[in-house]
């Protein structure tokens, strides 16, 4: 009895930096949101009540890096989604060298995120790689990044080369627990390839699909990095997501007390997308993957 | 990215052609060795992180465990708690981090780039749920031959975590080693900014980016994480599958 009691002591380091580094700032963050506070003028702090969520809705700030974020999602999932699916299919039907295709498909998942956007920012560049190409086809100079109208898709089409081979994976491993007896005996009854994605594999593999819709969606929310190293929220506030928002919020104007508020309602955002699609999309998402 | 640092000067190569026939050149490597800023930036990320993974490797063993095996009041709360954790967006977390490190003046130091990694719920449910699957009869025994609960641990349950702590430390180390965002806000020197911070904020200066540098930095960023994906591939997809965030 001691010894089962002396083995909860176990959970004291770690429960004590969770507490601290996780819990806390996590009720803080709350604290703040209803508070005006800004870190250079400390004599200023005082409680604004809801003022801060009131401030957020109504501003038009909000609501364009709101809009910009869910078509960054709109834009990026479905191609995400159907290319996982795809290539998933593709490395599954692959009989020799599958590891070495896997691993290739895999490795820009365990890449830095700036990284990835520092290589992409150089093929986007004015004198990049990309327009290099274009100039050798005789074709004219395209501005990437530069231009309101293109510098989201840019952003987007590094999201999906970046995220795929994750979501492929994860699709993959959904297929391989699909047993071969069944796909064998649906060859037998003269179902084509195409017969047997659609009625076999797709249906099996079902879960995981709505998990990768759901984890990709959060994610997206989040989009940050990408936004900071390529174009800073510009051109024009094209590319201003949620969370490049709050940063600037925070850690340019100082507004402390908003970005808490900001940080909630994006809390808030992604429990909402939780529920929902858990609700519309049946299933327990978070059971899918393991 | 390889290419563009072997390379010379700033430029990157306009046309495809300009890819070949550039010369290589180890220059970029020779300035970073030599001393300047991503070397510093190097050497923070390997501080932060050599100390960081060890820790949370440890951690995430003794807490896996007793949220496992003992049975105490509370349990299923930090089980929900780490669980809800891992969903959260970190954002939330980022100005209170900020204003709690800097009431205790640890912003811009390693302390600050370090303590909040060891808070990390994804190893300690990895390893809990490791430690469900695997049988505690070996564990009983010892108990009932008089020995500590200590001596169990080390003897007993650490030999046995090897596969599953690799999965949490190689995990750990790739986001420990790739963490953007709260190393950006919690650094203020340009001298305590981990490597992928020095090398986005480098890349900010408007005018005349310097690629060859940039380049041969994110290559520098790379290596470290191309030896762990060919070493320790399956434990990368392993702990992907299991909710490893990003």
């Amino acid at each position: 009895m001691r010894g089962r009691r002396a083995g909860a002591l176990g959970l004291a380091p770690w429960g004590l930096f969770f507490a601290v580094f996780g819990i806390f700032p996590l009720a803080y963050a709350l604290a703040l949101s209803f508070l005006a506070y800004n870190p250079l003028r400390p004599d200023l702090v005082r409680w604004v009540g809801f003022d801060n969520y009131a401030r957020a809705l109504t501003s038009p700030s909000f609501w364009h890096a709101l809009r910009t974020t869910v078509l960054f999602v709109v834009g990026t999932l479905p191609v995400t989604l159907t290319l996982a699916y795809v290539v998933s299919g593709l490395l599954a039907s692959v009989r020799r060298g599958q590891g070495f295709f896997r691993a290739a498909i895999f490795f820009p998942a365990t890449l830095s995120m700036v990284v990835i956007s520092l290589v992409f920012k150089s093929l986007y560049a004015e004198e990049g790689l990309l327009n290099g190409w274009l100039a050798a086809a005789s074709l004219g100079r395209v501005h990437w990044l530069q231009d309101p109208v293109l510098a989201l898709p840019s952003i987007m089409l590094m999201d999906v080369w970046a995220s795929v081979g994750y979501y492929a994976i994860l699709i993959l491993a959904a297929r391989k627990t699909l047993p071969d007896e069944q796909l064998e005996a649906a060859r037998l009854e003269g179902l084509s390839r195409l017969q047997v994605e659609r009625r076999i594999v797709l249906p099996h593999v079902r879960p995981v699909l709505l998990f990768v819709v759901l984890l990709n969606t959060i994610r997206s929310f989040q989009i940050f990095i990408e936004v900071f190293v390529l174009t800073r929220g510009g051109p024009l506030e094209s590319t201003l997501t949620l969370v490049y928002h709050l940063y600037e919020r925070a850690f340019y104007h100082f507004e402390m007390g908003y970005a808490s508020a900001l940080a909630y309602l994006l809390l808030l955002l992604v429990g909402v997308i939780l529920i929902v699609q858990r609700r519309m999309l049946g299933g327990d998402p978070a059971d899918a993957p393991a | 990215m390889a290419r563009v640092s072997l390379g010379r000067g700033g430029d990157l190569p306009l046309t495809p052609g300009d890819w070949f026939a550039q010369p290589l050149s180890l220059e970029h490597y020779r300035a970073i060795l030599s001393g300047g800023p991503m070397a510093r930036f190097a050497l923070n990320s390997i501080v932060v992180t050599a100390i960081a993974v060890p820790f949370q490797v440890l951690f995430a063993a003794a807490a896996g465990h007793a949220l496992a095996r003992a049975r105490f009041v509370g349990r299923g709360v930090f089980l929900a708690l780490a669980t809800a954790f891992l969903i959260l967006p970190r954002q939330v977390t980022l100005v209170p981090l900020y204003l709690l490190l800097s009431r205790l003046g640890l912003l811009d130091t390693y302390p600050a780039l370090i303590l909040p990694h060891l808070a990390d719920p994804f190893g300690v449910l990895f390893m809990a749920h490791y430690y469900q699957t695997m049988s505690g009869e070996l564990e009983e025994a010892a108990r009932t031959d008089g020995w500590s609960s200590g001596a169990i641990f080390r003897r007993i349950v650490l030999p046995l975590s090897g596969p599953g702590l690799a999965v949490v430390g190689v995990n750990g180390f790739l986001i420990t080693w790739n963490a953007f965002l709260h190393p950006l806000v919690l650094t203020t020197s340009e001298s305590m900014r981990t490597l992928p911070v020095g090398l986005a904020l480098f890349a900010q200066s408007e005018h005349a980016v310097d690629w060859g540098a940039l380049l041969a930095g994110s290559s520098l960023a790379t290596a470290p994480v191309l030896v762990a994906f060919a070493f320790f591939q399956r434990q990368i997809v392993e702990g992907v599958l299991k909710g490893s965030s990003r």
